[in-house]
């Protein structure tokens, strides 16, 4: 029998932010299965680029963009129309709802196709309708770099934890995030606004 | 909302007992990297939640990730 499909769904930007503060967004790409981001949740981590590790998440997503699937979500398109009239719209829990509109989207799932859910803590999928409940299984960031430690892929997952605690103690590297390259938040405002435009199938790879 | 108060709710992130969207919501909406940011100024961990009652899932998803374990 041959294995199952597996995607790699970042549902909410904790993860994101988590690895990017420790300099180990690579390691999303460790397992090599295709990396699905939903348009709301990379937005919501790059929205500020002067914010902790927004620009490294930015730039990893740039390098990698054949390997990591950024997903338009309706949620999101909704948000970003609303935006152009009221800049100061909010939209709560946007990025885990677009996660969960991506999950559930027909023939995002198929046959054997299974999915992982990287979030910061699992409480997810209870509020996914899924048919199929045994494909789907929620992971932390931790998790996930215990899985990679007990493969060899990376030495210490605590290490990794340890990074990213050490550069929110670090003003230095925190204030290095706020020199961010202007052109950024455009860029990352025209890849958006290019999925969106692609709407009706699945988002560019 | 207090200094105090804002320290115990980090703290009882840290410790793993409150989620990361309670907190986040709590502290007035504060960013991902906020918590990190102010995790890092009080000197707490990051949370390292338990793998307790989760471990057929996470070997699942360990077999899925890294088929040739299975």
């Amino acid at each position: 029998m041959s294995a199952p499909r597996v995607s790699l769904f970042v549902v909410d930007t904790g993860p994101l932010i988590t690895l990017a503060a420790a300099d180990s967004l690579d390691y999303l790409l460790f397992p090599n299965v295709p990396v699905v981001i939903p348009d709301a949740v990379f937005y919501e981590a790059t929205r500020d680029v002067g914010k902790l590790g927004a620009q490294s998440v930015i730039n990893w997503v740039k390098a990698h963009h054949a390997e990591i699937e950024i997903a338009v979500t309706e949620i999101y398109t909704i948000y970003d129309a609303a935006r152009q009239v009221n800049p100061a719209v909010r939209m709560p829990h946007m990025g885990e709802q677009a996660a969960i509109e991506v999950i559930e989207e027909p023939g995002r799932l198929q046959g054997d196709d299974v999915a992982i859910l990287l979030c910061e803590e699992a409480a997810i999928t209870r509020r996914i309708t899924i048919n199929q409940p045994d494909s789907i299984v929620e992971m932390t960031t931790m998790d996930l770099l215990r899985a990679l430690e007990r493969e060899q892929r990376i030495n210490s997952a605590d290490a990794v934890f340890e990074r990213a605690e050490k550069s929110g103690r670090s003003p230095s590297r925190i204030e290095k995030f706020g020199d961010h390259d202007p052109e950024i938040r455009d860029a990352v405002r025209e890849t958006l606004a290019s999925l969106q435009k692609g709407y009706g199938g699945r988002a560019e790879r | 909302m207090t200094n105090a108060e804002a320290d115990a709710l980090l703290e009882r992130y840290s410790r793993a007992d409150i989620t990361a969207a309670e907190l986040r919501r709590r502290l007035g909406n504060i960013s991902y990297a906020d918590v990190i940011i102010e995790l890092g100024k009080r000197n707490l961990p990051l949370p390292r939640a338990s793998e307790k009652g989760r471990e057929e899932r996470l070997a699942k998803a360990h077999a899925w990730l890294f088929p040739h374990v299975t």
